[in-house]
């Protein structure tokens, strides 16, 4: 089954499809552009550890990192590693994991029939043994001790583990060198065939490409996948934070921080709308534009590298303010008194107007590269909804809904600090 | 379509630069100042675009200025010291949405090329001076960020052994200057620069985007109609021969992961972009891609790091190697480096491999036409290094370059100096 959506807009649109092996398909050819970029993705996490299907008797909870570990161990084949077959082709390939999602993706400038053939097909054929698994524990082995020694990863975990007790987005996503330790062929493949069924993943494909040889490759190469339901099972979350702040030293020359607020959570949908009102909210409060942003420049509380990020997903959402200071102690309780004051005073209407004009326009701009065009549909699939919406839900927005976002995700008391101080 | 550079010069040592293209939403216009980088100079010139960035006479309050960014769709104003070969860039750039998506019809490419000339050519500079508050807080920034150095252990490392290899080289100069420099700028002495930086820097205007370049372009050149000022030519760094005896260097840290830095020098007297060629394909083919010699065998083979990956430094003649390791692993390998560089040098790699590494160059390429950023950095790089070749003409060229050129290329490369920032002890808590 195949849709056209349209944004009006930005004059422009992609095809939707349905495609008989189960997975959904996102087309975005763009006029003009060099590079075709492509994404084959899962919904399956670091969060995801304790799952079932409907053939599974019971709950089966899996060692940390083991969907990074996955990622990695699908480059391989029996006949070699995926790298060396998009060697030939000349595509730039890449995955990542994050929270909620895996991706294996490339960009190509030429022979991008043969570089999708090749991500349709190594993605679709797992291959693991006992002597590549314990190959791979000592690469990823280096690169958790690589993040080990880099102060904003170390401060994200920080304030991660601050905010929340028990969802599993304080775990890092690579887990830890003991934790994967423990992953076996067996345990990967149960990942694969319950996270890796096609209807539990998306295709989204944008720029210099032709949708016609897309679909004939997933009609040639693609099985149909067998219905499935997956239940995934999170730890009960309360609301309150679990600690206020948290602390480590590094050896670095200035202390960085992040402050965040945990915020409510409802489906998937909301969360990502949730975001995008929320970063409205974030500069608001304390952008470059404020009164607050000036207030701490000026006295050298803060410097350029402060910035803000909601981090949404699937059953959470923490907005957050990070940066380097001497005092990150007293930039938290500048911003959570700001944020007390607003929350009992409103927000002023002519910032309101001010700070959505200035996100009305990044978001449009956001649909200028390929690569983020592929992100974007992917994301929004992700949570049910079309990318089209992220512009609209700007230029929508009210007063009141920011209001009720001010209520619900920036409670001061709901809030915690994480430093990552100098060593020595 | 070909993206080449339409290229005006607007008075001695300043130049308009366009180049469009209608596929993207954006507009963006730089303005970069581009002097010789030296020791006494870089921290007072450093200090210029940052205050540059704070405010001009026709928007002197910061909070103002980010309003009126506001006001025109969430334009990025940007500050940006960089280095590149024997010089030092800075710049200010803003970047807006394109006039087609404004609600009112506003000329927004109009009205921000007109706060960039103000934030650049008119600053607020009072009796010879910036401000000397402002100028204490970006002081502080500068300092800081000489400091903040140490906080990346990867780039920490590079830059440790860059700086053991080429002492008293531009190659081994901070974009910032050093700390006892910064240390002593004042509002005088940045204001001093920012005049010096006006009058004899050359100044490379650049303008890349979906709109019509003649709304910036008609500001610009009434702004330098007539002025009389210097210039200068550019030149590539002189290449030093590496010592007969290879330098090692240990420096320790309280770290998780120990990172090994190999620096290498590559001997000769290239003058052009042309000529530089084969050691990108050859650097490439060595440590550039995850199917490179480096990639295949230091990580996947003997599974001793995450990364290890070469780079090569057109404008230096440097060469960089690096990777992440546990500290009892540094000559093992260092060895496998070295095996594979003399692989490189006789020649033992396959022609896929050569094939590859060239597809993958001339993807990336092509790919730099896909972004404003990508065609703007690719012309500054073209203009300082004295040539114009498009991103197109860069992608068909990089297909000519052969095997012997190959192997060439890798028989003048030379091991300079082993820089190892070693681990000392485990988890660092």
């Amino acid at each position: 089954m195949k849709k056209m959506i349209h944004s009006k807009r930005l004059g422009e649109g992609y095809l939707r499809v349905e495609h008989s092996s189960g997975l959904t398909m996102l087309l975005c050819p763009m006029k003009g552009f060099s590079t075709a970029y492509a994404m084959f993705g899962t919904k399956y996490g670091s969060v995801d550890t304790t799952f079932k299907t409907d053939a599974d008797d019971d709950y089966v909870t899996v060692p940390e990192g083991i969907a990074h570990f996955l990622e990695h161990k699908l480059f391989e084949s029996e006949d070699g590693d995926a790298f060396a077959r998009y060697a030939a082709t000349g595509a730039s390939a890449n995955a990542f994991t994050s929270f909620d999602r895996t991706a294996y993706l490339f960009g190509c400038t030429e022979n991008f029939k043969e570089s999708m053939e090749i991500l349709l097909d190594f993605v679709t054929h797992p291959y693991f043994t006992q002597q590549t698994v314990e190959k791979e524990q000592g690469i990823i082995g280096q690169e958790i001790r690589m993040y080990d020694d880099v102060a904003d990863w170390r401060v994200m975990f920080g304030l991660l583990g601050s905010l929340y007790h028990n969802h599993p987005v304080r775990i890092d996503i690579a887990g830890t060198v003991e934790s994967i330790a423990q992953i076996d062929a067996d345990l990967l493949y149960r990942c694969y065939n319950t996270f890796y069924n096609l209807r539990n993943m998306v295709l989204v494909v944008a720029g210099n490409f032709d949708p016609d040889v897309v679909i004939k490759l997933a009609d040639k190469i693609l099985k149909p996948a067998p219905p499935m339901n997956i239940s995934r099972k999170s730890p009960p979350e309360p609301e309150s934070v679990a600690k206020t702040r948290t602390e480590v030293s590094l050896p670095i020359s200035m202390p960085v921080f992040q402050l965040g607020f945990k915020g409510t959570p409802g489906d998937a949908a909301r969360n990502l709308k949730s975001q995008v009102e929320n970063e409205l909210l974030l500069e608001i409060i304390a952008g470059e534009s404020s009164h607050l942003y000036r207030r701490l420049y000026d006295q050298g509380l803060i410097n350029t590298t402060f910035s803000f990020e909601v981090m949404a997903g699937r059953d959470y959402v923490a907005s957050l303010y990070e940066g380097e200071s001497r005092d990150p102690d007293a930039v938290a309780a500048a911003i959570r008194e700001e944020v007390s004051r607003l929350r009992r005073e409103g927000i002023d209407p002519e910032d309101f107007a001010r700070c959505k004009r200035a996100a009305y326009g990044r978001y449009i701009g956001m649909f200028a590269k390929v690569e983020a065009i592929a992100g974007l549909m992917m994301l929004a699939e992700f949570a049910g909804v079309d990318m089209y919406e992220f512009p609209e839900w700007v230029a929508d927005v009210t007063l009141e809904d920011l209001a009720l976002r001010l209520e619900q995700d920036f409670d001061p008391e709901r809030s915690a600090l994480s430093v990552v101080t100098p060593s020595k | 379509m070909s993206h080449r550079l339409e290229r005006i010069q607007l008075a001695e040592g300043v130049y308009f630069s366009a180049v469009t293209d209608p596929k993207f939403k954006h507009n963006r216009i730089s303005v970069n100042f581009i002097t010789p980088l030296t020791a006494e100079e870089a921290a007072n010139n450093a200090i210029v675009p940052l205050l540059l960035r704070r405010g001009c006479k026709s928007c002197p309050d910061y909070t103002t200025l980010e309003r009126r960014l506001c006001q025109l769709y969430g334009a990025g104003l940007d500050a940006d010291v960089l280095h590149f070969g024997k010089y030092q860039m800075l710049s200010v750039s803003i970047q807006c949405v394109d006039d087609r998506f404004a609600l009112e019809g506003e000329k927004i490419t109009h009205d921000c090329a007109a706060l960039l000339a103000d934030i650049a050519f008119d600053p607020c500079i009072t009796n010879g001076s910036f401000d000397e508050e402002a100028t204490a807080r970006e002081r502080q920034f500068i300092l800081d960020s000489i400091a903040a150095e140490i906080n990346e252990k990867r780039s920490y490392a590079l830059l440790r052994c860059k700086q053991e290899m080429c002492a008293g080289e531009a190659a081994a100069l901070r974009k910032y200057g050093s700390a006892e420099t910064a240390a002593a700028i004042t509002g005088e002495s940045a204001a001093a620069a920012y005049r010096r930086l006006a009058d004899h820097a050359n100044i490379e205007i650049m303008f890349v985007g979906a709109g019509d370049p003649q709304a910036a372009l008609v500001i610009f050149k009434e702004l330098f109609g007539g002025m009389h000022r210097s210039s200068f030519g550019y030149e590539l760094c002189e290449r030093k021969p590496a010592p007969e005896q290879v330098r090692e260097h240990v420096e320790e840290m309280d770290l998780a992961q120990s990172k090994l830095v190999l620096g290498l020098r590559v001997d000769g007297d290239e003058s052009d972009y042309e000529e530089l060629r084969p050691f990108r394909v050859m650097t490439a083919l060595y440590g550039g891609t995850p199917f490179s010699r480096l990639f295949n065998h230091v990580r996947e083979k003997l599974s001793l790091c995450y990364y290890c990956a070469a780079r090569y430094d057109g404008a230096t003649g440097l060469m960089m190697v690096d990777c992440g390791i546990e500290s009892e692993n540094k000559q093992k390998a260092q060895d496998e480096i070295l095996a594979q560089l003399e692989v490189m040098k006789k020649g033992e790699f396959t022609d896929e491999e050569l094939e590859s590494t060239r597809l993958a160059l001339r993807g990336g390429a092509k790919a730099t036409t896909d972004s404003l950023g990508g065609i703007e950095s690719w012309y500054l790089v073209q203009i300082m290094m004295n040539s114009n070749i498009s991103p197109e003409q860069n992608a068909e060229n990089m297909s000519n370059i052969t095997r012997e050129q190959v192997i060439e290329a890798a028989n003048r490369v030379h091991l300079d100096t082993v820089f190892f920032l070693k681990a000392k002890g485990g988890d660092a808590q």
